[in-house]
């Protein structure tokens, strides 16, 4: 079954997405970029460019490079806006035979719909170059305030582009169900549409099966292109007031300008500060001049203000006009590449008092929520099988009370996973599994899910043994949890069952604590640690005293004892910074005692087990069993 | 009484048919829906292949269109610098070192003076109206002055020249 391509046919730039094994993802064009720029050109050589293209010749063919169509199509020659814009147009437009609106390109008189469907069919042609198959169905998205009119012609230019148009679809119905809140019922839902050059304002309201327009407002002229022309004014205006240099009648400079304006946009979203750096800006008879102006979030904010009070004040309107107040809404979505800017989503927090959805990229929420639209009309061609995943870690017990993770949290199940772990102590014969459920790095924090005890392992030195601890979780989220010693073949094991059928509440409960005990568990697993460091220091230099007699010298004997008792006893407090102090100091006489040990004997092959291995951090899969 | 129990066998015989053939089913369906999943993952797999080497390749490429403005500002000072002192040497000599530096990563400068224009590698910042010689002597829709050097990273387009072209 051939995609439907889900087609955002924006006013200065159009994307497209389509639904692959589930999930909406948009499709990249020819040139490899997301979006493609909602412009179309015959270039001078008679040749048809579209998108990128079309953008890098504009300034040597301004007549014939159409932009923002969007704006005229299915729109009557006398209508306002029509009017409005041709001031703003460089290229000609008049009224058709029907009363509609013509564009003229290159000697001929067009149809908008004409000069959308261009665009429209380079899209397609990207898809089915990237897709690798015929693409015919599509879904093309328009805004919610567009009239039957502007929506047939909208259609039409996707039939002229070779599309079969299943459907055209609200803009902001697409953000909702790019965001999956067509599943909701009886919501209220506003989409607050900040883009380059339009702002729009949607009222949604969710029904059983329909999403009806409540209302719809904005403006047609206000976008983030305006926040950019706010900071090159200003630094036109600062340049002008120290250099006394007006670059504003420099067209390169304003160009290098306007870049750095737009990035300094882009950069204050995510800093506090940004810097305006443009060296040999320009020169007079004194010789070159350097542009270089710090600009801080807070100072753009202010630039910018009284847009953002505008767009607020439309939000306001808009919500009276359906008759609503600010708790009547369930859920507001962020779209636009404008909303990025950090005051925005404060602003419009505050307003609404919710925090808004605006985790889908928001350039690209539309073209996505188009594909989900696609998909929903195909029908899943197959059951999708939904699988579960582990809302908590799973892990066991370990030396000194840690909570060793086996499978992390957000698994998919079914899934098995396997470890092999040791003793703590000699000749110790049986080990405890705990079977633990949370985030928190200590045994204590979790939830203990059960226990079990295996015995039976042959009497060896603490670290000898291997005991293989397996998880397995089966699709209907059934925790069996067994531990088997490798050298007899031994095995105990424990079935948990409902291990992921925790509530919500509890989930969300679990994970909170682990968040608001982070940093205190974090120290307290650091103390563990080092403890363990050193009781297996203490162990290792124990054993090699023990068993080297009197090949060490005694004064190096009497050194490593004397640290040895020194760590036994910084071991019994929690003092983090006297262990690992000892535990160095330990480690350093040990390997002059070590050093001592090959003095004697020069011939004997290195390794084997007596070595003391010092400053080695324990192996991350190796993990030990508290003794029982 | 002998004809009950016959027929009680076929219903019962009736029944196992039809429950084998229901599980029969059932065990198709589990099976081609296991095998399409199994199918769905390496397919997954070979296209995250595919995008972790498409990814190495052109990995570099946004770290380098951060670094271009740099070496782009170079070119500017360097249309500035007094000739023929040491400095200037060295200074031009950093210059050099960039250059030897993109172009061992595979990022080649496109060649653009005197070309006709082409949006495919260029952008055309100005018209260049008679006044300058250059423009005067250039054929209409050549290049006349390179405003910003584009690059190529292994073929690909990284970043268009921004040129004047001649009227």
């Amino acid at each position: 079954m051939s995609k439907i391509l889900g087609i955002d046919l924006g006013t200065t730039f159009s994307a497209m997405a389509v639904v692959e094994s589930g999930e909406a993802k948009i499709v990249e064009n020819k040139e490899g970029a997301r979006t493609t720029p909602s412009i179309v050109a015959i270039t001078k050589s008679g040749e048809r460019v579209v998108g990128v293209l079309a953008k890098r010749q504009a300034v040597t063919n301004p007549h014939n490079t159409i932009f923002s169509v969007k704006r005229l199509i299915g729109r009557k020659f006398s209508d306002p806006e029509v009017q409005r814009d041709k001031k703003l147009l460089p290229y000609e437009i008049r009224e058709s035979a029907d009363g509609g609106v013509d564009v003229k390109m290159s000697d001929k008189w067009l149809n908008p719909a004409e000069i959308s469907a261009m665009i429209l069919q380079k899209l397609k042609t990207d898809a089915e170059a990237k897709l690798g198959q015929t693409i015919t169905d599509a879904i093309i998205t328009c805004p919610a305030y567009f009239d039957d009119s502007q929506r047939k012609a909208t259609k039409i230019a996707g039939e002229i582009a070779g599309f079969n148009v299943k459907r055209v679809i609200n803009e902001p119905t697409a953000a909702a169900l790019a965001y999956g809140l067509n599943k909701k019922k009886d919501e209220k839902i506003v989409v607050y549409d900040f883009g380059g050059g339009t702002f729009d304002i949607s009222i949604l309201d969710i029904g059983s099966d329909t999403v009806e327009v409540k209302a719809t407002g904005g403006d047609t002229h206000l976008g983030g292109d305006d926040f950019d022309q706010r900071i090159m004014d200003w630094i036109v205006k600062e340049f002008k007031k120290d250099n006394g240099v007006d670059l504003s009648k420099d067209n390169l400079a304003l160009q290098r300008i306007k870049e750095s304006a737009e990035k300094a946009k882009i950069e204050l979203s995510s800093s506090l500060e940004t810097e305006i750096n443009l060296p040999f800006i320009t020169s007079d008879q004194s010789g070159p001049k350097h542009l270089l102006y710090k600009i801080k979030r807070a100072q753009f904010e202010e630039m910018i203000q009284d847009y953002l009070d505008k767009s607020i004040e439309l939000v306001k309107k808009t919500m009276k006009e359906a008759g609503l107040e600010p708790k009547d809404i369930n859920e507001v979505v962020l779209v636009g590449g404008q909303t990025r800017m950090p005051k925005i989503q404060e602003d419009v927090k505050k307003f609404f008092g919710k925090e808004p959805n605006k985790e889908v990229n928001p350039d690209e929420v539309v073209a996505i929520g188009a594909a989900v639209q696609g998909g929903i009309l195909q029908g899943e061609v197959r059951d999708v099988l939904l699988l579960d995943v582990t809302p908590l870690s799973l892990g066991i017990e370990t030396l000194g009370g840690v909570n060793t993770v086996l499978i992390q949290k957000n698994t998919t199940v079914p899934t098995a996973k396997t470890q092999t772990f040791s003793t703590a102590a000699d000749s110790q014969t049986s080990v405890e599994v705990h079977v633990l459920q949370g985030e928190r790095p200590m045994a204590e924090g979790n939830k203990s899910l059960g226990r079990f005890i295996l015995d039976g392992i042959p009497p060896s030195p603490r670290g000898l043994p291997q005991i293989e601890v397996s998880f397995d979780i089966d699709a209907n989220g059934i925790l069996s949890v067994s531990a088997k010693d490798k050298a007899t073949g031994k095995s105990q094991s424990i079935k948990i069952e409902g291990s992921t059928g925790l509530s919500k509440e509890e989930v969300a409960k679990m994970k909170k604590e682990a968040e608001l005990h982070a940093e205190e568990d974090k120290k307290k697993q650091s103390i563990i640690e080092a403890k363990n460091m050193a009781d297996s220091l203490v162990y290792t230099s124990e054993k090699t005293i023990k068993e080297a007699g009197d090949k060490i010298p005694p004064e190096i004997k009497k050194t490593v004892e004397e640290k040895i008792e020194a760590l036994k006893k910084a071991k019994e407090s929690d003092n983090i910074e006297d262990i690992r102090a000892k535990t160095q100091e330990l480690s350093e006489a040990i390997q002059k005692a070590g050093a001592e040990l090959y003095k004697q004997q020069p011939n004997q092959p290195s390794g084997g087990e007596d070595k003391p291995k010092d400053n080695e951090e324990p192996k991350a899969e190796e993990g030990e069993y508290k003794e029982k | 009484m002998e004809e009950d129990i016959k027929k009680n066998d076929n219903n019962e015989f009736e029944n196992l048919k039809k429950q084998l053939e229901e599980a029969a089913a059932k065990r198709d369906e589990y099976l081609c829906g296991w095998k399409r999943e199994r199918a769905d993952f390496i397919n997954y797999k070979k296209e995250e292949i595919k995008k972790i080497g498409q990814l190495i390749k052109y990995a570099n490429e946004e770290l380098i269109l951060k670094i271009l403005p740099i070496l782009d500002n170079f070119y500017l000072a360097e249309k500035h610098v007094p000739e023929g002192k040491e400095f200037t040497d060295g200074f031009l000599q950093i210059k050099k070192q960039f250059e030897n530096f993109l172009a061992k990563e595979g990022i080649e400068p496109i060649e653009v003076m005197g070309k006709k224009f082409d949006p495919n590698l260029m952008e055309a910042a100005e018209e260049a109206s008679g006044a300058t010689d250059s423009a005067n002597s250039a054929e209409s829709g050549t290049v006349v002055e390179e405003i910003q050097r584009g690059y190529t990273l292994r073929g690909k387009l990284i970043r268009p020249a921004r040129i004047k072209v001649a009227k």
